[in-house]
């Protein structure tokens, strides 16, 4: 017993020996190439000779000169920004119709959280046969009301705005279940104090579940965001980023360049300017998050 | 009209645009070449076959399917030990100072790194580590990607066993480890089951590093078979829906067996649903 007793482990070992391999397989998996990237983004390298030159910030210079960088720049910000907005208005509508309560409610929950558990992969070409020019769906439908078929995403100046809706169908249903889950967590006493006081409808909105489903709306945002920010399946798989590179994002270009045109240097420095992008914007959030305390125990 | 019968419209309708690709998909896949040009488009196929399938098992689909299962299920089972223990670890114990939190978001962080950040050092990694092409290659990068899921999920339903069970088998003389084995983890089980189906999910559908870190149907997985249909010169419409019902079936059946943990999974285990 007494010597069981002196090899048993103690919490104090415990509770760091638990977290280890995690730690160091994180460490490995994302320091590691962060390091790798931060010497790679400062070389270039000679495609024909493979012979690698310091350059130091030279990569980040050429960026900054570079027309389809600025493109996929501003083709991710749309992307973002226009799918995100459009995604939280119509989540928010359908989360407030369905907290009511209806006949066969459930039902319809449950139906519209589908899009979102389809792999986005099978997204993309479910979409790429309705869009299909002379027999696709959508421009039967266009057809039946007397509007002119377009290219949908083989046309360079509806390409963004095609892909940009199928993101909207695809994760309005993840804006929904976030915000729906937020607003059923709202305790109801605050409600009926409410109505003792004759409020609208609007302002019950306004000053009871806004600012109670705070938390709810950051995190559904933030994930949203991150996502949308590095978007690559969809776009790779429907338009490869063209035409005329109409859509290509900042992930899909750093691709090109990181592996068809092998400038590994070029490719690292343009990931890093959309990790400070993506970072910035996390933190924002989960500061926020911090803040309104949640993510903690 | 009155609002109910608006709502109703609303709903229905939308409940349409929502279904409608779920079947479309499945629908092109039985379709031949004749139903699938046709105008007006046809819901249910008129010649309805099996060819494409047919043509995707002679073009190897077995291994594709096998790979995604294996990788899927290794990733599962590799991330979920890792995880919980260092779940349990932040649950139950608190570090010096401030470092509990920290190391919990930094662990969080991770999670956040646009994966084309990480992709190109990993395929340099692996190709150093001769694991491009390998399905272990795959494993150790989905494991890494997914431990920081893992670690939030876990420690949250680890948080919801009170400490005192613990603590009162260990008054009776039970060690720590021993307490973890037989009272916290079984109560997690069903937290453990849907993580593990979670991870699995995001495995089987994962794109780029499969991309990336496979060429060959050594270690490809069906997410690349599907977008191998959209060639240089043509698009295989059939043969692309067939690989994709294959893909999505499995998925749409584990998501919704863990429909009740949806809300935690999809928040990163922040918002309890």
């Amino acid at each position: 017993m007494a010597l069981r007793q002196r090899f048993a482990l103690t919490d104090e070992t415990l509770k760091y020996l638990l977290l280890a391999p995690t730690i160091v397989l994180l460490l490995v998996l994302t320091i590691y190439p962060l390091v790798f990237a931060v010497a790679a983004a400062l070389q270039t390298v000679n495609v024909r000779t493979g012979a690698r030159s310091f350059v130091g910030l030279g990569n980040f210079i050429n960026i900054f000169r570079d027309q389809l960088f600025w493109n996929a720049l501003k083709n991710t910000a749309i992307y973002t920004g226009a799918g995100v907005i459009v995604e939280f208005v119509l989540g928010m509508a359908f989360a407030l119709i369905l907290t009511e309560k209806f006949l066969a409610r459930n039902v319809f929950r449950t139906i519209f959280l589908t899009p979102m558990m389809l792999p986005p992969i099978v997204v993309a070409i479910v979409f790429k046969i309705i869009y299909m020019q002379q027999y696709g769906v959508s421009n039967w439908l266009l057809a039946l009301v007397g509007i002119k078929g377009m290219l949908w995403e083989a046309g360079p100046a509806t390409a963004l705005f095609s892909l940009i809706l199928v993101d909207i169908w695809e994760w309005t249903p993840f804006m929904f279940l976030i915000l729906l889950a937020g607003m059923q967590s709202i305790p109801t006493d605050p409600y009926e104090a409410a109505k003792v006081d004759g409020a609208t409808w609007f302002q019950e909105f306004r000053h009871i579940t806004f600012p109670l489903l705070t938390p709810a709306v950051l995190i559904a945002l933030l994930l949203r965001l991150m996502d949308t920010l590095r978007i690559f399946d969809q776009v790779f798989v429907m338009t490869g980023g063209g035409p005329a590179n109409a859509t290509e994002t900042l992930s899909l270009y750093v691709y090109q360049v990181g592996f068809r045109f092998f400038n590994v240097g070029y490719a690292t420095a343009m990931s890093f300017i959309l990790l400070i992008l993506t970072t910035v914007i996390s933190n924002f959030f989960i500061s926020r998050l911090q803040a309104e305390e949640v993510f903690t125990q | 009209m009155t609002w109910k019968v608006v709502r109703y419209i609303v709903l229905l309708v939308s409940a349409v645009i929502v279904v409608f690709p779920v079947i479309w998909v499945v629908s092109t896949s039985i379709k031949n070449d004749v139903d699938i040009f046709a105008i007006p488009p046809i819901l249910v196929p008129q010649h309805p076959t099996d060819s494409r399938y047919v043509d995707l098992w002679t073009y190897g689909l077995l291994a594709y399917l096998l790979n995604s299962m294996i990788v899927a299920i290794s990733t599962a089972a590799v991330a979920i030990l890792i995880g919980t223990l260092a779940a349990y670890s932040l649950a139950r114990f608190r570090l010096p100072g401030k470092w509990s939190g920290r190391v919990s978001f930094w662990i969080l962080s991770t999670r956040m790194f646009p994966p084309i950040v990480t992709v190109i050092p990993l395929f340099q990694l692996m190709r150093f580590l001769g694991l491009v092409n390998t399905r272990l290659g795959l494993v150790i990068a989905y494991t890494a990607f997914n431990i920081p899921f893992v670690v939030w999920m876990m420690r949250g339903f680890f948080v919801e066993v009170p400490k005192d069970l613990e603590e009162v088998a260990m008054v009776d003389g039970c060690s720590r480890m021993r307490a973890f084995r037989s009272i916290s983890l079984p109560l997690v089980v069903p937290g453990i089951a849907a993580t593990a189906i979670f991870t699995i999910i995001l495995s089987w559908q994962e794109f780029l590093f499969a991309l990336i870190l496979t060429q060959t149907s050594a270690s490809a997985t069906l997410p690349i078979l599907v977008s191998s249909q959209v060639t240089q010169y043509q698009i295989l419409w059939g043969q692309m829906g067939a690989a994709g019902a294959i893909t999505m079936v499995p998925v749409l059946i584990f998501a919704f067996s863990v429909q009740r943990y949806l809300v935690r999974g999809m928040s990163f285990g922040a918002i309890k649903g």
